[in-house]
């Protein structure tokens, strides 16, 4: 994370991605998007609009059917190459937290580096120092070291989410994907989430892509806002310029000019 | 959204419905059937019911010449009884070394390759479809009489059941940490270290208690054919009408029975 003023260059370049599934749901239709480092960047759309298939695309949980990711330049699409090496630059963080609830808080943070680690030790649950040292750093950043010896499933949601995020940090990636990450928590305690997020974007200069549904919370974090509606962008731009008629485009879109088949 | 479209909605609906109707006749012929079949292998079972009455007299009567139990005969019992548990404690460990590997290769949320997966479903299903004792009687002729092929039968068995419980327990995990172990660049085999067998574990330790228990019944049984165990004295007590003695060796495996599942369901409840 060596971090010379890159803002001028994207380092996260969505170019032309659509995604089909096999049933031939259309998720993605031409996607494209810039990102800069050490952006917080809000995808703002309903339920079904896309938003997790677009960063499952990014992260390569979901191959897209069409189009390219460039990373600092250089495409992370297509190619097989190292998908493990690929991953373990973006850290994600899920809507349900998906921690191991039996596995104590220090060991699921752990797991953030298992992309780092080969086949040896990891498997019996042993891992370096430098590991551990990185591991309880990031719960730090989070508050939580006290509890790092707590079975993951004592804690509460917030602060399961916020676990999820030292996670996440312990990959020491580039970029954070969040999914939905304050979608199953309170009010108060999702403005804290969030608030984690935003604050290690700033310190540590990691680019951040969170998924949200609720305009709210994307006018009060975000710097700029991507909207999506129905697999496509329909808005970008600074989330002041969200206005009425903007929303009703993003959430109530009808299935209008492109879609005239459906009946 | 015109009445005329929601009423042929409506109506498509109707057709669905009158569709499954015919489907619930179906249904009920199929069950026709599942009676007929029942009931022809009755005949072929033998089933009669009125003989069974009248020989209910002559099975309580084995229990009346066993009282009062020989009590000095527990005194010969104590080395049989403890090989069956060492017996049935071994079946399970060598149960686990089979079943284990073969139960994570056959679970499909942990094997991709369709052939890997069903190459270890049909090991199991192989020893799983062998009793235990035939497993006993080759592995008699094997290694020789005593607890060691009784064990090993008992594992070979067992393993089958259990890489299938196993595979299950497997397949029923909550698959959002295997997502997000994926994310974090993890392997495929540190996914199934540190996302799924977590998960799976309570799971396992259940069966596998459960499993000890059955095993020491099983174990008892094991000695009819050589292989160790409390069998053997069973077996032996009733051919010379010793009932007396049989009586004791009945109620031993009824209390070693019942203090393993007294002692399961105490483990049980502090594992979660």
């Amino acid at each position: 994370m060596n971090a010379p003023d890159t803002r001028l260059q994207p380092m996260l370049s969505i170019r032309g991605l659509s995604k089909t599934y096999p049933g031939g749901v259309r998720a993605l239709n031409n996607i494209s998007i810039d990102v800069a480092a050490g952006e917080f960047l809000v995808i703002l759309g309903p339920s079904g609009a896309g938003k997790s298939t677009l960063l499952r695309c990014i992260n390569r949980l979901v191959d897209p059917s069409e189009g390219q990711v460039l990373h600092n330049g250089r495409e992370i699409t297509g190619h097989r190459g190292d998908l493990r090496a690929i991953r373990r630059q973006f850290g994600m963080v899920f809507q349900q937290f998906n921690l191991v609830k039996r596995l104590s808080v220090l060991t699921n943070v752990l797991t953030g580096r298992l992309g780092y680690r080969g086949m040896g030790r990891s498997l019996v649950y042993s891992f370096p120092e430098a590991d551990k040292r990185i591991a309880i750093e990031c719960l730090a950043r989070v508050n939580l070291e006290q509890k790092a010896f707590q079975r993951a499933d004592t804690l509460s949601g917030g602060e399961q989410q916020r676990v999820a995020i030292a996670r996440a940090l312990a990959q020491q990636p580039t970029v954070i994907l969040a999914d939905e990450p304050v979608a199953s928590l309170d009010p108060k305690i999702a403005r804290q989430v969030l608030g984690y997020l935003r604050e290690v974007a700033r310190e540590l200069g990691i680019t951040v892509l969170c998924n949200l549904h609720q305009v709210d919370y994307a006018k009060e974090f975000s710097e700029r806002v991507v909207g999506m509606s129905r697999g496509a962008v329909v808005f970008e731009g600074p989330s002041a310029q969200l206005t009425e008629d903007i929303l009703h485009r993003i959430y109530y879109r009808e299935p209008g000019e492109e879609a005239k088949d459906e009946a | 959204m015109s009445t005329a479209a929601t009423r042929s909605a409506i109506d498509g609906v109707m057709e669905a419905l009158a569709a499954r109707k015919r489907w619930r006749f179906h249904h009920i012929a199929l069950a026709g059937v599942a009676v007929a079949f029942l009931a022809w292998c009755a005949d072929g079972v033998g089933l009669r019911p009125k003989e069974l009455g009248s020989a209910l007299p002559a099975i309580g009567e084995y229990f009346y010449r066993m009282a009062p139990p020989k009590w000095e005969f527990a005194e010969v019992l104590w080395k049989p009884a403890a090989e069956t548990l060492y017996i049935a404690l071994w079946g399970n460990v060598i149960a686990l070394l089979i079943g284990l590997p073969l139960g994570v290769l056959a679970a499909s949320n942990v094997t991709r390759s369709p052939v890997l997966r069903n190459c270890a479903k049909a090991i199991l299903n192989l020893l799983r479809s062998i009793s235990e004792l035939i497993w006993a009687v080759f592995f008699v002729a094997a290694v020789g009489l005593g607890p060691f092929p009784g064990a090993l039968a008992l594992g070979v068995n067992f393993g089958g059941i259990l890489g299938r419980l196993y595979a299950e327990a497997l397949e029923n995990i909550d698959n959002g940490p295997v997502e997000a172990l994926a994310a974090t660049g993890a392997s495929r085999l540190q996914i199934i270290v540190y996302a799924m067998l977590p998960q799976a574990l309570p799971q396992f330790v259940t069966y596998n208690l459960y499993w000890f228990e059955v095993g020491v019944r099983s174990a008892t049984v094991l000695g009819m054919v050589g292989a160790g165990g409390i069998g053997f004295e069973l077996v032996t007590t009733i051919r010379l009408f010793e009932w007396r003695e049989t009586g004791v060796v009945l109620l031993l495996i009824l209390a070693m029975v019942t203090l393993i599942d007294l002692a399961s369901t105490w483990i049980r409840a502090r594992i979660y």
